[in-house]
């Protein structure tokens, strides 16, 4: 007898935002906070950015701040091109960007302030997971729930849950896998870049490989 | 009803709505602020209340009374907050506390979580009786007068929690501060779809000609939205594109300045026939959504701006938005994605004559804009950060909470 199929529940998250109260107006004082702010506060300005839909010009907030506010283009290239996803830990991370700015701040010992009302200031978040009543118990159905979500639920799977899973693994991936048996089809999933893409995009590409793999499977019926 | 929401909203804000609902069920929430009408906050509230009661909380609206030294005292505290140079006495102060004192004695402040709306009744943390007690700061604070933002710490550090609608509002108090963007309903009167015809019955009416591109600014008449401002952009546009602009704006109880400042614009205006002042009587909100419809430019040129409802009502239909690169606007218009942000009249007048000659890319920001609008600036969005927040002081010391 096959062994039943463990169904996936989806699941969404969101955020609500608590100032820390720190705030930075230069490269400095930016470097200064970062050693001391909380975890929560790291992870809200570099891995939840995801959140935001690409639409801004850099992939985290620091970054951001770098190239819009300090006009510090340069080092908005340089922070913009760490992927959060690529380290274990948020110390780690921490590392990494204390680094970068170190780096700068010896080329540019001098670097300009924000206008005033334009400081970085430091956030962190409180999160909030509920079930969104949606259920896959096949591929079949898992294509059509990757197609009914809303984003917030992709980004809980696709990419929150790397930091919660750790290892690079995603909710999907790891369901395919484990449940459904089919390691390619999860290979795939897991090869869908979660940096370069917008939520919609990374919606677009598991519709698509999902897609093909239901049907070479209806096919073969 | 919280249905007519689906295919609107998106649809994880309506079950966390729900979920909320289920935990925090029979549960009272008071909402207390100082106008019934007119102004961003008396107009959500009124959508709110309903809603809330809907997914079965105990959800309860009160307006403090005050006499007219009262709302003067009030509005000066409130242009202070936003950086206005201005004295604020121990009597007025004192004032200030009475009439508040006054309010607790009417109002049944027992509930389970006490939301105050702004400075005016803040005071009425003094008379606390059960539940959990937040400020809710609607205003731009980002630079206030020292003198009065340390006078009502003592108001604000005896609340459980504080929220403000961008993170550069908070303030330096020892209490949990939240940062939630405010929203607008997408079915209200102002906000709905509205029919061909429904537009032009208003047009005719208020005498507006569509022959030429229509400029629309919608605000109250306050210095800080800057409406001569906009006439000086208007008249650099008018020398290159022919075109009308309508300043919009509906009194509130709560502002003894407006009559002033319309003085100041009409005396700016002249005898321009292509500019039109409407002074709209409180609650012309299909007026006011269909002159949005109508327009093919919004602008929000403030100088000083709490949030900036109105470029996500503009948004929302779609228009191109042209807004002061201030308070909570630059949330809403991404610079060159969802609209543009200016610092200046000839920045404001530069972006319209963009938006004139280009109908495509006017096209582009604006549907970009609504969807940014609908992800981020929508009641329900909003119904579920204030539950939220609540529940997740409820819960204090957790960061992750699952429903």
């Amino acid at each position: 007898m096959e062994k039943p199929i463990a169904p996936f529940e989806l699941r969404q998250c969101a955020s609500i935002l608590r100032s820390t109260g720190e705030k930075a107006k230069n490269l400095r004082e930016l470097r200064e906070i970062i050693v001391r702010v909380s975890d929560e506060a790291i992870f809200h300005h570099t891995y939840q950015y995801f959140l935001k839909g690409h639409i801004y010009q850099y992939t985290n907030d620091f970054a951001q701040w770098a190239g819009e506010s300090l006009e510090e283009e340069a080092l908005a290239e340089h922070l913009s091109v760490l992927d959060p996803y690529e380290f274990k830990t948020i110390e780690d991370l921490r590392g990494v960007l204390l680094a970068v700015i170190d780096r700068y701040l010896e080329d540019f010992p001098e670097p300009r302030e924000a206008m005033s009302g334009d400081e970085f200031h430091f956030n962190e978040t409180i999160t909030l997971i509920f079930p969104v009543g949606v259920r896959a118990k096949n591929l079949a159905e898992f294509l059509m729930a990757i197609k009914y979500v809303d984003a917030g639920s992709i980004y809980y799977h696709f990419y929150e849950a790397r930091m919660r899973l750790g290892g690079g693994i995603d909710d999907f991936s790891a369901w395919i896998d484990t449940s459904l048996d089919k390691k390619d089809l999860a290979e795939k999933v897991r090869a869908i870049d979660p940096f370069m893409h917008s939520i919609e995009e990374i919606r677009k590409h598991i519709t698509e490989v999902v897609e093909k793999e239901a049907r070479r499977d209806m096919e073969v019926v | 009803m919280i249905s007519d929401y689906a295919g609107i909203t998106p649809k994880g804000d309506l079950q966390l709505l729900q979920k909320l609902g289920e935990k925090l069920r029979n549960k009272a929430f008071l909402h207390i602020n100082s106008t019934r009408a007119g102004g961003g906050v008396a107009e959500i509230l009124q959508r709110m209340i309903p809603l809330l009661q809907e997914i079965g909380i105990s959800a309860r609206w009160e307006v403090i009374e005050g006499d007219d030294e009262f709302f003067n005292i009030t509005k000066k505290i409130h242009n202070t907050l936003q950086g206005n140079l201005d004295h604020i006495s121990k009597e007025m102060w004192g004032h200030h506390y009475e009439v508040n004192k006054r309010n607790a004695e009417k109002i049944n402040l027992e509930a389970d979580a006490v939301l105050i709306h702004d400075p005016q009744p803040a005071p009425l943390i003094e008379f606390r009786k059960t539940g959990k007690w937040i400020w809710r700061c609607h205003i731009d604070a980002s630079n206030p007068l020292k003198k009065v933002s340390d006078y009502l710490r003592r108001y604000w550090e005896k609340y459980d929690a504080a929220i403000f609608s961008v993170a550069r509002f908070a303030r330096s108090i020892p209490i949990d501060e939240f940062i939630i963007a405010p929203s607008i309903d997408p079915l209200s009167e102002k906000n709905r779809e509205l029919s061909d015809q429904e537009i032009s019955e208003v047009s005719e009416r208020l005498q507006i000609p569509r022959d030429r591109p229509i400029i629309l600014q919608v605000s109250r008449f306050d210095r800080f939205k800057d409406p001569t401002g906009i006439i000086k952009a208007y008249k650099i546009v008018k020398k290159y594109n022919d075109c009308i602009l309508i300043l919009a704006g509906s009194p509130a109880t709560d502002d003894p300045e407006g009559e002033e400042v319309l003085k100041e614009v009409r005396a700016c205006a002249a005898s321009d026939p292509d500019i039109f002042i409407l002074l709209l009587p409180t609650f012309s909100d299909r007026d006011i959504n269909a002159l949005q419809r109508m327009a093919d430019v919004i602008l929000q040129k403030s100088t000083r701006e709490g949030f900036g409802l109105t470029v996500s009502e503009a948004m929302w239909k779609g228009k191109p938005v042209i807004g002061g690169a201030v308070g909570g606007i630059p949330l809403q218009i991404v610079h060159g994605v969802t609209g543009f942000l200016v610092h200046s009249v000839e920045g404001a007048a530069f972006r319209i004559r963009q938006f004139l000659n280009n109908p495509d890319m006017a096209r582009r920001m604006g549907e970009k804009g609504k969807e940014y609008v609908r992800i981020n600036f929508l009641i329900t969005r909003q119904i579920r950060d204030y539950l939220s927040v609540w529940y997740a002081l409820e819960n204090k010391g957790k960061n992750v909470l699952e429903l």
